[in-house]
C-alpha cells in the first residue's frame, strides 16, 4: 500500500476515533446519558475507571487519537515512528480497559469497543506505513 | 534511521507510555494500595460525593421531589456491588442534578462487625461525611464476620477522607446520637418489613414510599422507579 493511501487511512480512522472519545468526554464531563445498546456504558463512564488523575480516560484517547492523527500529515520518519508508537500504546491500554471492563466492572460499553477497533485498525496502518520507511 | 531501528523506537516507546498508563490507573484506583495502607477507592468516592450535600445520612438536596431509601448492610456483599455499580450512576444523573435524594436506612444483621461498620458511618454523619465513610467501607469490604472491620482500617478510611475528625469519629461510635439513629433505622426497617439487603423504597419525597423490586445491581434495576416517580 502506498505511504499517500495509509496516511489517508491514519487520518479517516483518526478522525471517527476522536470522534468517539469527543463523545464521551463531553457526556462525562456534562453528566449526561450515553447512547449506549450494551447497557454498560454508564456504568463503565462512572466507574473509577474513567477518570485518570481526575482527567477522564476518554479525553486522554482524544488526544491521543489528535496526535496520531497529526502524524498523517507529515512525510517523515520521526512522523510515522510517533504514529505506530502512540496507536501501539493506546491499544495496549484498551486491551488493559477491555479487561477492567470485563473483569472488575462487570459491564461493557459499546463505544469503548468501537474506539478499540479503531485502535487496532491504527496499529495495522501506522506500523505498515512504518514498514514502508 | 533504518527500518529496524525505527521499529525498535516505536514498540519501546510504546511499551514505556502504555506501563506508564496502566500503572497510574492501577495506583490511582487502589488496584496496587492494600500495599501502602492507603483505602481503596479514596479518589473515586471522594471524587463521586464531591460538592454533592450530605445531611445525616441523607445525600443530595432537600428539595429533590423523589426520595430514595435504601435498606443495606455495610457487611452485604451484594450491598457493595450495588454501591459500586449502580450508585455512581444514580449519583451523576439524579443526585447531582436535584432529581432524587437518597436515604440510608443501615442494617446490621449480618453480624457484629455490620453494626461496628454501620456505627462508625453513623458516627461520621454528626461531620457531614457520612457517605464518604460508607462508601470506603463497601470499597474495602472483606469477607463476612472474618473480622476485617478493625480499628486500623477504619483510622486508613477516615485519615483518606478530607475535613473529617477520624479521632472524634471514632470516640463517638456509642454516643446517644448513634444510639438513636441505629434505633431510628432498625424502626423504619421493621415498618416496611424490609428483609433482606439491598431492599430499595421509591416515591415522592414526603409522600409514602413504596419498596421497589429491582432486576439488577446495576443503575438500570432502579431507574425505571425512579424516571416514573419523577413524572407523577
Amino acid at each position: 500500500m502506498t505511504d499517500r493511501r495509509l496516511r489517508t487511512a491514519i487520518a479517516v480512522l483518526s478522525v471517527l476515533g476522536a470522534g468517539v472519545a469527543a463523545y464521551l468526554t463531553v457526556a462525562h464531563l456534562t453528566h449526561t446519558q450515553v447512547a449506549c445498546v450494551t447497557g454498560g456504558c454508564e456504568t463503565v463512564q462512572s466507574s473509577r475507571y474513567s477518570e485518570l488523575v481526575g482527567i477522564p480516560v476518554a479525553a486522554i484517547g482524544l488526544a491521543g487519537y489528535v496526535l496520531i492523527g497529526a502524524t498523517a500529515g507529515f512525510r517523515s520518519d520521526v512522523a510515522r515512528t510517533v504514529g505506530a508508537a502512540a496507536a501501539l500504546a493506546g491499544f495496549v491500554f484498551a486491551v488493559y480497559l477491555v479487561y477492567v471492563q470485563i473483569g472488575v466492572i462487570g459491564a461493557v460499553c459499546q463505544w469503548c469497543v468501537t474506539s478499540d477497533v479503531l485502535l487496532a485498525l491504527l496499529v495495522a496502518a501506522t506500523f505498515l506505513r512504518l514498514r514502508e520507511a | 534511521m533504518s527500518r529496524r531501528r525505527l521499529l525498535f523506537v516505536a514498540v519501546a516507546a510504546a511499551a514505556v507510555v502504555a506501563v506508564a498508563l496502566v500503572a497510574a490507573m492501577l495506583v490511582t484506583t487502589g488496584g496496587s494500595s492494600k500495599k501502602t495502607g492507603a483505602p481503596v477507592g479514596s479518589q473515586h468516592v471522594a471524587a463521586m460525593l464531591r460538592g454533592v450535600p450530605q445531611s445525616g445520612t441523607a445525600l443530595g438536596s432537600g428539595k429533590a421531589p423523589v426520595t430514595l431509601v435504601e435498606f443495606a448492610d455495610p457487611q452485604c456483599p451484594y450491598c457493595a456491588d450495588w454501591a459500586r455499580l449502580a450508585l455512581p450512576v444514580i449519583v451523576r444523573h439524579y443526585v447531582r442534578t436535584g432529581k432524587v435524594r437518597i436515604v440510608y436506612s443501615g442494617m446490621h444483621f449480618v453480624g457484629p462487625e455490620s453494626e461496628a461498620a454501620l456505627r462508625t458511618a453513623l458516627a461520621a454523619a454528626a461531620q457531614g461525611r457520612f457517605w464518604n465513610v460508607l462508601e470506603l467501607l463497601y470499597e474495602n469490604q472483606g469477607t463476612e464476620n472474618t473480622g476485617w472491620v478493625t480499628d486500623s482500617l477504619l483510622r486508613s478510611i477516615g485519615g483518606a477522607i478530607p475535613g473529617l475528625d477520624t479521632s472524634k469519629m471514632l470516640d463517638d461510635r456509642n454516643s446517644a446520637e448513634v444510639d438513636r439513629m441505629l434505633a431510628a433505622a432498625d424502626a423504619l426497617a421493621q415498618q416496611a418489613g424490609v428483609n433482606s439487603t439491598p431492599t430499595f423504597a421509591v416515591g415522592r419525597t414526603g409522600s409514602t414510599l413504596r419498596i421497589v423490586p429491582v432486576s439488577s445491581l446495576g443503575a438500570t434495576g432502579l431507574e425505571p422507579a425512579l424516571d416514573a416517580a419523577l413524572k407523577e
